[in-house]
């Protein structure tokens, strides 16, 4: 019965993989394509159907990308941008969603609700009037200046997903830690901080995605040439006729490079168990 | 800085004494709670709301860019003009196929995923990393390239279907209203199935093992134990996820603009696709802000339905 | 102390710019007096969507701009190379927050819209010696700069569309010259059954598009003052064209990619794979055909003649000064810089066609031997409607003309929406 058991479990595993190794398949080929292209070089027109392996690939488009037009700049600037906006995000929405989850206070229903109704308009027309209100608090043309609008703007959708997660953990937890005499931010600190791991490193990931990857608002308040951020240097490899293609995509491939490491990084937190052996402890 | 100092010690007493006092339910009722949710709230209300609030003022107005020109309150006008514009409609129905078409495979394609990366096995990293790859890729980069897999005559698609004999002539899969809808629809369900698995990792890590064990013990196969123990755990976030994937699905824009340009005609307009034309092209603010609020208003009610279906199973299922 | 401050900020703000204003209006005085070299100073920054990498943009830093800065010491160039698709978007952006630059290098068809939003300088009464100016440039790309009574920009570069052809793709269709008349080029879409060639291709049915047809054929959008459509895109001429488009695509002898569909295969892949044996387009297949596909030999001819001639439409940019720029003075130096013909010269060897009536066809050949189609062509060239409300008539046209050669509609009753659609735009701005 026992070596049953195991072989139908290293079936399972067989299986597993299979359906894994398929999925992966069908998702990395447009990656692997984009990556065949950079390697490329010259291109201004795409082949079609394009192909996957060709003779003589070459890494020249990496090296006029990364050379041409401040790239490396940029990169740091886009750098300590989402980096900064991550910090600020995380611990904005988490003191937010742990506020909401966990007190009850006059307005709450209304303020949460105001929260999520700001999520459903549209960002697209609210460039204008963001972009007078950042011109009387003098933000235009500067780096810092981009970190109040990524904030502000990604606060309603990480404060919405990590309230679901504080709600889960349980009351009881709480009020042991309440009996210990600890206040309300050493049990958010030490308590539900930690216990929402899983879910503060899934909104890190988010976040620092969304600030790498953002460009209308930053190509539109930023003038200087020094001061822009990656994905304006990605684009601005794009002509009116005859754009690059090779070199687009090797400067994406460059910029996909640091959310890759931040996401396997922070998908370390995500692991079963961990919650369990924190809440027993 | 010597007033930080001294001031942080200060409202830790106070912290203490007012959770431990008498009056402790309105301690926890009053100013935590504000404390905790202020900065954010604050920091949202100036860059988020005041904002749309000017962009809903926007909406009747007849909007003149240059300052100094008096934009003339319009009533109505605006919105009236959107229920009587046919391309409002269409672009509605077109993000609502979107919807359907890509919210369910979004997220059990992403279910599955998070399901089978979420045990500890060999290459877990490796795989998790593979499945995220598309939504980290950038827009640019994969409309291009679905763009490629849907070409009429080279396209990689009509190429496999013609050579299983499935169609006998290629297919304009870009050039007609429906087949370019579910050609975009293709790519949203390809680029966003690693995020919700994601946040589905993230929920799952939160099902204990002692209720797996025990389920084990008792003799429920994996699927009683998916149906009776992970899916109750996970439903809050599942729902979660429908409003935010129904939400985003609404709002698709960089897949129409670089794959179909809203065309050919505005066939294949979407709201977001309409209204950036008007606004940016057509310069026709106020116009643009009216058809914001009109898919906010319906991104709103179709959240709140969800919201109480969900409660409404929720209750029948307890 | 802060509040202070805040409160002095504006009084300050305001002391400068009106000190600004002031030194703008005493060297503007004596650029008439043919000395502003002497008067100007302080940094001119300068919008434009040359792309990263590109011929283009190196000359423009690293050849004109030094250049000029070295006339004229005390004088700072920033050149801010904006994506050429967020271009529009940024500019309508800062003309709301009044956060313009001194310069932009405008597509033509946003000067009469940035003109009705009173974000530029009528040119010809900021600048004293604009008579000069628009003297030296061909009159077609001038035209693109006129809203109402006034110029409000310069034509800084300038393009057309010619006809394109693959000769070996002609063979097919048994003719060995392109088709120089209308005539001709129906009888070469009678010829394409079976040949797996179409006669010719065009990627859409906007303005850009259809009106080197229309044009050609007698056509118009409205008349020249730009007060009434009717008469014009659904007189009888426009509607012969569009006739003329619906009867070759039903024959299938030209490519449905007109039809507006992104899934076809483009016209610069087409071309030179011999599915198209012609198209209309711009210099800068050139550079992109050699890139590209190497042993194509790309061929140019004079669009097929009408029963009005053979009339292209014109492309590229202008330069315009905007009212946000605080130093205007310096700012229009620099546009005169870009202006004369050296800079002119130098941008022609990147492909950038030059506006100088000066530079002559024998001068560009030199350059470049392709240039010399498109010289010719330019000489009867026009622009499309100089209007604010240009992107909705376009839009218009767009829409009509394909209702017409989808046959869900006669080329007349589609005309005739187009006309009184169109009428209804240009009233807005009367």
């Amino acid at each position: 019965m026992i070596v049953q058991r195991r072989r139908t479990r290293s079936l399972g595993l067989a299986s597993r993989y299979l359906i894994l190794a398929l999925g992966a398949v069908v998702l990395v080929t447009p990656f692997a394509f984009m990556v065949s292209v950079s390697l490329k070089g010259r291109t201004m027109l795409l082949e079609v159907p394009p192909r996957l392996f060709f003779k003589n690939p070459t890494l020249d488009n990496y090296v006029t990308a990364w050379t041409s037009n401040q790239f490396g700049q940029y990169f740091v600037n886009s750098l300590g941008v989402a980096v900064a906006t991550t910090v600020l995000t995380l611990l904005l929405s988490s003191m937010m969603a742990y506020g909401f989850a966990r007190f009850r206070f006059r307005g709450r229903g209304a303020m949460f609700t105001v929260l999520i109704l700001g999520m459903s308009i549209p960002g697209m027309l609210l460039i204008v009037p963001q972009f007078l209100l950042a011109k009387d608090l003098q933000l235009l043309n500067s780096l810092p200046g981009l970190l109040p609008f990524y904030v502000g703007g990604s606060l309603a959708f990480n404060t919405f997903l990590l309230r679901a997660f504080f709600e889960r953990i349980p009351r009881e937890l709480d009020e042991a830690m309440e009996i210990d005499g600890a206040g309300p931010w050493r049990r958010y600190w030490n308590l539900a901080l930690p216990l929402a791991r899983p879910a503060l490193a899934t909104t890190a990931i988010f976040t620092f995605l969304g600030s790498w990857d953002e460009f209308a608002w930053a190509l539109t308040v930023i003038n200087d040439v020094e001061k822009r951020t990656l994905p304006i240097g990605i684009a601005l490899f794009t002509a009116e006729h005859g754009t690059q293609w090779g070199l687009v995509f090797a400067a994406s491939v460059i910029a996909v490079t640091p959310v890759i490491l931040v996401y396997i990084l922070f998908q370390r937190q995500i692991i079963s168990g961990l919650t369990n052996g924190a809440i027993k402890s | 800085m010597t007033a930080a100092v001294t001031a942080s010690p200060t409202i830790a007493r106070a912290d203490l004494v007012s959770t431990r006092s008498p009056g402790r339910r309105r301690g926890r009722a009053g100013l935590p709670g504000y404390v905790f949710v202020a900065p954010g709230f604050l920091a949202y209300g100036l860059v988020v709301l005041w904002p749309a609030l000017q962009a809903l003022v926007m909406s009747f107005q007849q909007y003149k860019l240059r300052k100094g020109l008096a934009s003339p309150f319009i009533g109505w006008a605006n919105y009236a003009r959107a229920i009587q514009d046919p391309v409002v409609l269409r672009s509605f129905a077109n993000s609502a196929f979107y919807v359907l078409v890509t919210v369910p495979p979004q997220l059990i394609i992403g279910l599955v995923l998070a399901i089978l990366l979420d045990k500890a096995m060999p290459a877990r990293t490796f795989f998790r990393v593979l499945f995220y790859l598309p939504v980290i890729t950038s827009w640019v980069v994969v409309s291009l390239l679905f763009k490629w897999l849907f070409a009429t005559d080279d396209g990689v698609f009509n190429w496999i279907l013609t050579s299983i004999g499935l169609v006998s002539h290629n297919v304009d899969w870009l050039g007609q209203r429906w087949t370019a809808m579910l050609a975009v629809s293709l790519l949203g369900i390809w680029k966003g199935v690693g995020w919700s698995m994601l946040i589905l990792l993230a929920s799952l890590a939160g099902v204990s093992e002692d209720l797996h064990e025990a389920a084990a013990i008792d003799g429920a196969g994996t699927w009683r134990r998916f149906l009776y123990v992970t899916l109750p755990h996970i439903r809050g976030t599942v729902v979660t996820i429908t409003i935010l994937l129904v939400m985003g699905g609404l709002n698709v824009f960089p897949s129409i603009l670089l794959m179909t340009g809203g065309g050919p005609a505005d066939a294949t307009q979407v709201p977001l696709t309409y209204i950036y034309k008007q606004a940016f092209t057509f310069l026709d603010f106020g116009y643009g802000a009216a058809l914001s609020y009109l898919l906010a208003f319906f991104v709103v009610v179709i959240s709140l339905l969800q919201y109480g279906a969900a409660k409404l199973v929720e209750r029948r299922s307890e | 102390m802060k509040t202070w401050l805040k409160a002095l900020a504006p009084a300050v703000g305001l002391v400068l710019s009106l000190s600004a204003c002031g030194a703008a209006g005493t060297a503007m005085g004596t650029s008439a007096s043919q000395a502003p070299s002497a008067a100007i100073s302080g940094s001119v920054t300068f919008w434009h969507a040359y792309s990263a990498d590109s011929p283009e943009l190196s000359t423009l830093e690293k050849v004109l701009i030094p250049k000029f800065e070295s006339l004229h010491p005390g004088v700072t160039v920033k050149s801010v190379p904006v994506p050429y698709d967020s271009l529009h978007q940024k500019l309508v952006t800062a003309a709301a927050g009044e956060q313009l630059p001194d310069l932009v290098r405008s597509d033509i068809i946003w000067v009469p819209e940035l003109a009705n939003l009173d974000v530029i300088e009528p040119l010809d009464t900021t600048l004293p010696d604009f008579a000069d100016l628009k003297a030296k440039v061909f009159p077609g790309p001038l035209a693109t700069n006129k809203w109402k009574d006034h110029y409000y920009g310069l034509p800084l570069d300038t393009n057309t569309r010619v006809l394109m052809y693959n000769a070996d793709a002609l063979k097919k269709l048994g003719v060995t010259q392109p088709p120089a008349t209308f005539d001709e080029l129906k009888a070469l879409s009678a010829k394409t059954a079976g040949t797996g060639v179409f006669a010719y291709a065009e990627g859409g049915t906007g303005g850009w598009s259809v009106l080197p047809w229309i044009w050609s054929g007698g056509g118009s959008v409205t008349d020249d003052a730009v007060t009434t459509a009717t008469g014009h895109i659904n007189g009888a001429d426009t509607v012969a064209v569009v006739q003329m488009l619906a009867d070759m695509l039903k024959q299938k002898g030209i490519s449905d990619i007109i039809l507006g569909g992104q899934g076809g295969t483009k016209t610069s892949d087409g071309l030179p794979k011999g599915q198209f044996a012609t198209i209309l387009d711009g210099p800068w297949m050139f550079p992109i055909m050699k890139s590209q596909y190497p042993n194509f030999d790309l061929k140019t001819a004079p669009i097929p003649a009408g029963k009005a001639g053979s009339i292209s439409v014109v492309g590229g940019e202008d330069i315009v000064l905007t009212k946000d720029s605080k130093n205007k003075a310096a700012a229009a130096e620099f546009l005169r810089f870009l202006l004369s013909e050296d800079s002119q010269m130098e941008m022609a060897k990147t492909g950038q066609m030059p506006v100088l009536s000066s530079i002559t066809a024998d001068k560009l050949n030199a350059i470049q031997p392709y240039y010399g189609t498109f010289v010719e062509q330019l000489k009867t060239a026009q622009p499309r409607t100089p209007s604010p409300a240009w992107p909705k008539i376009d839009e218009v046209i767009s829409k009509q003309v394909l209702t017409a050669i989808k046959g869900e509609a006669t080329p007349q009753a589609a005309m005739d929406a187009a006309a009184t659609q169109i009428n209804a735009l240009i009233a807005q701005y009367k």
